[in-house]
């Protein structure tokens, strides 16, 4: 059987995509997107020791990028118009491409809308197959008010961050939970 | 020890050429346009109403459900005794879309009605729950958005749960259906051509979008029939350049394609056919011929792309153009690139304008890639 490690982990929330750092280009994405990029932030000398595009992302979004829809289709009645900034930040897997820019990781993708059961299942199965040798876990809840209120969901915006790879140290990933954060 | 193979069961298809694969089939052989002026589109601004409307009822408020339901119903349709009675707790599904029943989103905006499913369809991942419990899918379900190339990844996703034993065949759904919402994106990124897509043309000016259900049920190799056309290989990776456009290298999605290869254990001259993303933008025709001539170098397989046929389907795009290269595998005819009139200057000498038949097609390189820098490929084979 496979034994693969959690090196490193991470959790942020809506107050620290505020306070970062991050730039201008951080500033124009959508809350999700935020969120996924800071939760991995902290990976970054993980990364410097794989091959970057042995280095694979699977995200889960709860909502998927439906807070950020809300606020897109806001904008049909808006002098400018629909936004084509925020356009770009419609689609679940906005954040994936973020993560992959900011860090130039070239490997597989995969992206799921709703909860994080399935996260972790897969990245193993991208090392076990060999398809990759670290996987870059996220699992973003974001439920803006507007969307709230279309949907009558509990508030949320929190994103939870795992590295997966094949050697330690780390935590045994079969003892490590994504939302246990 | 290998992993067992996957294959193709069966498939259904609702789209702009009309419902049902039978009516692909008759495009693709006569390389027709169903692109074609849409008038849900005329009083609102966006660049054009040319696009690929499938035939549902434009006023129902579930779009996303109805074309997802219509073509896994032909699909389940096709399998033969065997595979029908396969128990449901060995069967998933996996749900491949970008917007889901965005329509819903534009009628709760609007204070205009929307009965309560198709609220609820606005979440993927009901929509995915909702098709598994009508069509009796009781194994694992997924729901993939990996932007435009959603399709290709639900179909690896597929394949891996049945090599890995989660389940024996899988329903893979693709549906996308045409909304203002994703009209009016297209429009602000001045992405659509008004006169409707021309993939790889030399005036070619943007994408036209489309609609579509497109399924595909998967199963063990040893669950069909000898003759029967399997995933053979894939691959997927991330330009990792920017968020809408592609790299100017393709160098993303060759890394996709040389993974594909690598799995199929093929080499580039074993490759038949490659049916190709062809979006009809400028820069991703551009991109993908430059990944091809790095595979391939100057001699290419034949290639096409159906999106002038069509339509952009979006998430349902990977899954219904997976679809064409069955009906042409099986068949034995290579599709044309519809609405392709002259050949941008350094694109492949390869590229299919008409359909013609094949003396043989043992594996095809389906291409697709996305927002977010994604890329995806994907082999079947047929030997």
């Amino acid at each position: 059987m496979n034994k693969f490690f959690i090196t490193a982990h991470n959790c942020v929330t809506a107050a620290d995509a505020c306070g970062a750092r991050l730039g201008t280009r951080f500033r124009r994405m959508d809350l999700s997107s935020q969120l996924a990029l800071l939760a991995v932030e902290s990976f970054a000398p993980h990364f410097e020791s794989t091959p970057r595009d042995r280095v694979a992302i699977v995200l889960a979004a709860r909502a998927g990028s439906l807070p950020t829809d809300v606020n897109f289709w806001e904008g049909r009645n808006a002098a400018g118009g629909l936004s084509p900034t925020i356009f770009t930040y419609t689609l679940p897997s906005a954040g994936i491409g973020e993560i992959a820019i900011r860090h130039r990781l070239t490997g597989p993708n995969l992206c799921f809308v709703g909860d994080s059961r399935d996260v972790l299942v897969e990245a193993k199965d991208f090392l076990r197959r060999n398809e990759a040798d670290a996987c870059v876990c996220v699992f973003v809840d974001v439920a803006s008010p507007a969307f709230r209120k279309m949907i009558g969901c509990t508030e949320a915006a929190k994103a939870t961050a795992a590295l997966l790879q094949r050697n330690g140290p780390g935590l045994p990933a079969n003892e490590f939970n994504l939302l246990s954060v | 020890m290998r992993e067992p193979q996957v294959a193709i069961a069966g498939c259904g298809a609702i789209c702009a050429t009309g419902n049902g694969t039978e009516t692909l089939l008759t495009a693709l052989k006569n390389n027709t346009s169903c692109l074609c002026p849409n008038e849900r589109f005329t009083r609102l601004r966006f660049q054009s109403n040319t696009v690929g409307t499938a035939p549902i009822d434009a006023t129902g408020d579930d779009p996303a459900y109805k074309l997802a339901s219509i073509a896994l119903r032909e699909a389940i349709s096709r399998l033969c005794n065997r595979q029908s009675s396969i128990p449901p707790d060995r069967i998933g599904l996996i749900l491949s879309t970008t917007k889901a029943n965005i329509e819903a989103l534009e009628r709760l905006s609007d204070g205009r009605p929307c009965s309560a499913a198709a609220s609820r369809h606005l979440q993927a991942d009901m929509l995915a729950a909702d098709l598994a419990s009508e069509f009796g899918a009781l194994g694992p379900v997924q729901n993939i958005s990996n932007a435009c190339v959603s399709g290709l990844v639900a179909l690896m996703q597929g394949a891996k749960l049945i090599q890995r034993g989660a389940a024996d065949a899988i329903f893979v759904v693709g549906a996308d259906h045409l909304s203002g919402f994703v009209m009016g994106g297209f429009t602000a990124l001045k992405a659509i051509d008004p006169q409707g897509c021309r993939p790889f043309d030399q005036d070619r000016r943007g994408l036209s979008p489309g609609e579509a259900g497109a399924a595909i049920v998967l199963v063990r190799r040893d669950l069909a029939p000898q003759s029967s056309i399997t995933i053979s290989g894939w691959g997927s990776s991330n330009d990792a350049n920017h968020m809408t456009g592609p790299s100017r290298d393709g160098a993303g999605l060759a890394q996709a394609i040389h993974a594909a290869m690598s799995a199929a254990r093929l080499q580039p001259e074993q490759i038949d056919y490659v049916n190709a993303h062809g979006t009809g933008t400028p820069y991703n025709d551009a991109m993908e011929s430059t990944a091809l001539r790095t595979i391939f170098g100057q001699t290419t397989p034949p290639i096409s792309g159906i999106k002038g046929m069509i339509g952009h389907t979006l998430g349902a795009a990977g899954v219904i153009e997976t679809i064409a290269c069955v009906l042409a595998m099986q068949g034995k005819f290579l599709p044309g690139t519809t609405r392709l009139n002259n050949v941008a200057e350094g694109f492949p000498a390869n590229l299919v304008k008409e359909p013609r038949t094949a003396t043989r097609i043992d594996h095809i390189l389906k291409l697709n890639t996305g927002f977010g820098g994604v890329n995806g490929a994907l082999i079947l084979s047929h030997e």
